[in-house]
């Protein structure tokens, strides 16, 4: 048999080969290094995100596709709707080991897996984003949730990161084994798997692709948290040690809406009357259930958990908004990109306040922060505002797109949810900063350099993203086209 | 019509033990009865022609799969002589979501019924099946996976999600460095 080279374009998948391949290399590298060298692991896991970083800006504007097989749609893409994600990707992957490196010294998890499984996932998470064929969704989808698992429990024997663990495995694999019944529906009425085709064949899929439908909604609402598939949620956010927990809640929802919205609004948006209405439905359920349940939250993180159940409702509202509206997939990007600063910026306030493993998390140990550490304060009140969507930060800029969005697709009641939960969402994220501020108290604080840098270049981004958000969603817009084209296209 | 006969006869065997497993209150007869109920759906696969599959499931769920449980069962002892209730306070709800959903189901199926090859009309647009794969070639599948005109990547990504799984499962089992 004859040797043929495969006409493969590798080099637009670089950035997902050089994240895997980091973590195969520092697997290896951990044998060659020595004991008292340990600490080179985060530095060297930083190196490779921003490789593929650089890597991916790069990429910008380019359209195209590889690993096509005979007669087929190819099954990766890499288009701007997918580069715009893996930069949300690479860069949760930075931030979350430059918040991770002095945390996991001080509450003794410093241990190289760590790091690898931080690659493995974030690999998934960028596959999400390309994949362009149902079997690569969920394989990517697998691959995220995979080291996340793990992740969560890498603080056993403490009972609740095991508790954690658990919790998250036995629903994902409970909710993985649904998504995946949906997708052999889904080859079932149409004979493929391949997005582009089932665009094509779903139509004539009647009552078996609804179902099909419906499923794949379950999967991805469970991924992203999304009520009422949300019950894992502050369990598992509480027992994860808090910088896996601040990696999840950006990461792995971010990673759930890119398939959600590469698959519906690229492959399924002739069923859009169908499951719009019920985007919309889980959209109401989670705002209402996310913000209100927040306000009774004692602890930091829960509280946080239940907040990042409530901005999966906001996306979600860009999710339904996206067919019937040109720009519901750039908002939803846009407001991502927003939630990625914010959100992280408040974990990393978290963790500076988490002095050892599970202390110092409850909202009484805000008291008087304010006093004691001014300016870490005063980027924690602005998280809270900008979690809120209080003008001028990212997280208004994103509300607003995402109304915006809302109202053009004939949705103005989702959009007037949106806003009264807003407002009761204002209850609990300002008592943050009423603690901080009126209140004294005396806890610890350890804020090392990273942390600082961390803090301080999320609250930048947030208030670029407020102040300026003109060029960012721009970008958001070309990123979106993408995909809108491809459903017009056919 | 023989061949029906014997559908009937593995789908109940394959029914009846699934029932075993969970309705057993011991939970070594129940893995043993999920073994016998694998084995149903290996008997299924042969009936559809897919040998390959009838062997795979044999190797992976009967070999691997069920020895693993009954392993982890007998490593704990508690669970091997224990007779436990499989039924929780949540049996009820449980089973009306479990008929609501087959209910679904069987609607959505029924819409087809009768099924002749051209009235399925969710099936009508399914690609040929080339008649080397029909024959259970092996061969073929294995150079599907590995084509880059085919299934290369799904097969790359599942080995990377191996890999991760290994080094999970190897950061969840090793003693931690202060216990040693």
């Amino acid at each position: 048999m004859e040797f043929q080279v495969p006409s493969l374009n590798l080099l637009i998948v670089l950035p997902v080969l050089i994240v895997t391949g980091w973590g195969m290399l520092l697997m290896l590298a951990e044998f060659f290094i020595p004991e008292e060298k340990k600490s080179w692991a985060p530095w060297l896991t930083m190196l490779g995100l921003v490789l593929a970083l650089i890597q991916t800006i790069g990429l910008w504007g380019y359209n195209g596709g590889t690993f096509t097989p005979k007669g087929g749609a190819p099954m990766v893409v890499v288009d701007n709707f997918a580069t715009f994600l893996n930069i949300i990707f690479l860069l949760t992957g930075i931030l979350t080991v430059l918040i991770s490196i002095h945390y996991l010294r001080r509450t003794g998890l410093d241990r190289p897996e760590y790091y690898m499984l931080l690659l493995f996932s974030v690999s998934g998470m960028m596959l999400m984003g390309m994949a362009n064929d149902l079997i690569l969704v969920f394989l990517a989808l697998e691959l995220l949730s995979i080291p996340l698992y793990i992740l969560s429990g890498f603080a056993w024997p403490r009972p609740d990161s095991e508790e954690s663990a658990m919790k998250y495995f036995l629903l994902g694999a409970f909710s993985s084994s649904i998504f995946v019944f949906g997708i052999a529906l889904t080859y079932g009425s149409t004979g493929t798997t391949s997005l582009p085709l089932v665009l094509e064949r779903i139509s004539d899929a009647g009552m078996l692709g609804l179902v099909a439908t419906a499923m794949l909604i379950v999967g991805f609402a469970f991924k992203v948290a999304a009520a009422p598939f949300h019950m894992w949620t502050p369990d598992v956010y509480e027992g994860a040690p808090t910088t896996v927990t601040a990696f999840m809640s950006v990461g792995a929802k971010v990673g759930g809406f890119a398939a959600m919205l590469r698959v519906f609004v690229a492959a399924l948006p002739q069923l859009g009357e169908a499951w719009v209405p019920a985007v919309a439905g889980v959209a109401t359920l989670t705002l209402i259930v996310g913000n209100v349940v927040a306000i009774v939250q004692p602890n930091i993180k829960r509280m946080l958990a239940y907040s990042s159940i409530a901005h999966a409702g906001y996306i979600m509202i860009a999710v339904a908004a996206s067919v019937n509206s040109p720009d519901g997939v750039s908002a939803a990007l846009f407001y991502m990109l927003a939630y990625l600063f914010t959100n992280l910026g408040a974990f990393a306030v978290v963790i500076a306040l988490e002095h050892k493993q599970g202390e110092g998390v409850m909202l009484d140990d805000y008291k008087g922060l304010g006093k004691r550490r001014p300016w870490l304060a005063l980027a924690m009140a602005y998280f809270m505002l900008s979690l809120t969507g209080v003008p001028p930060t990212g997280g208004f800029s994103g509300k607003f797109y995402v109304f915006r969005a809302a109202i053009e697709a004939d949705l103005l009641w989702l959009a007037i949810v949106g806003v009264i939960t807003s407002v009761i969402s204002g209850y609990y994220y300002l008592r943050v900063v009423y603690l901080m501020y009126m209140y004294d108290g005396e806890g610890e604080v350890v804020a090392n350099r990273a942390l600082v840098w961390t803090v301080g270049l999320t609250a930048l981004a947030t208030l670029v993203l407020g102040l300026l958000p003109g060029p960012w969603f721009d970008m958001a817009r070309d990123a979106a086209l993408q995909t809108v084209q491809m459903v017009a296209g056919g | 019509m023989v061949e029906q006969i014997v559908f009937i006869l593995v789908s109940l065997f394959t029914l009846i033990t699934a029932v075993v497993v969970v309705t057993n209150r011991n939970l070594f007869h129940a893995a043993l009865a999920l073994m016998a109920s694998f084995l149903g759906v290996a008997g299924l696969y042969v009936l559809l022609d897919a040998g390959f599959l009838a062997a795979a499931q044999l190797l992976v769920y009967i070999g691997a799969i069920s020895i693993l449980i009954i392993f982890a069962i007998m490593l704990t002892r508690r669970l091997m002589h224990a007779l436990e209730s499989p039924f929780n306070s949540q049996w009820g709800l449980g089973a009306f979501t479990a008929v609501v959903a087959f209910a679904v189901m069987a609607g959505v199926i029924a819409q087809f019924w009768p099924v002749t090859p051209d009235s399925v009309t969710p099936l009508a647009s399914r690609p040929e099946v080339s008649a080397s794969i029909l024959r259970g070639s092996v061969a073929e599948l294995g150079r599907a996976l590995v084509s880059s005109d085919a299934y290369v990547i799904p097969f790359e990504i599942a080995s990377v999600l191996l890999l991760a799984a290994l080094i999970g499962a190897i950061v969840v089992a090793w003693p931690k460095a202060e216990d040693e």
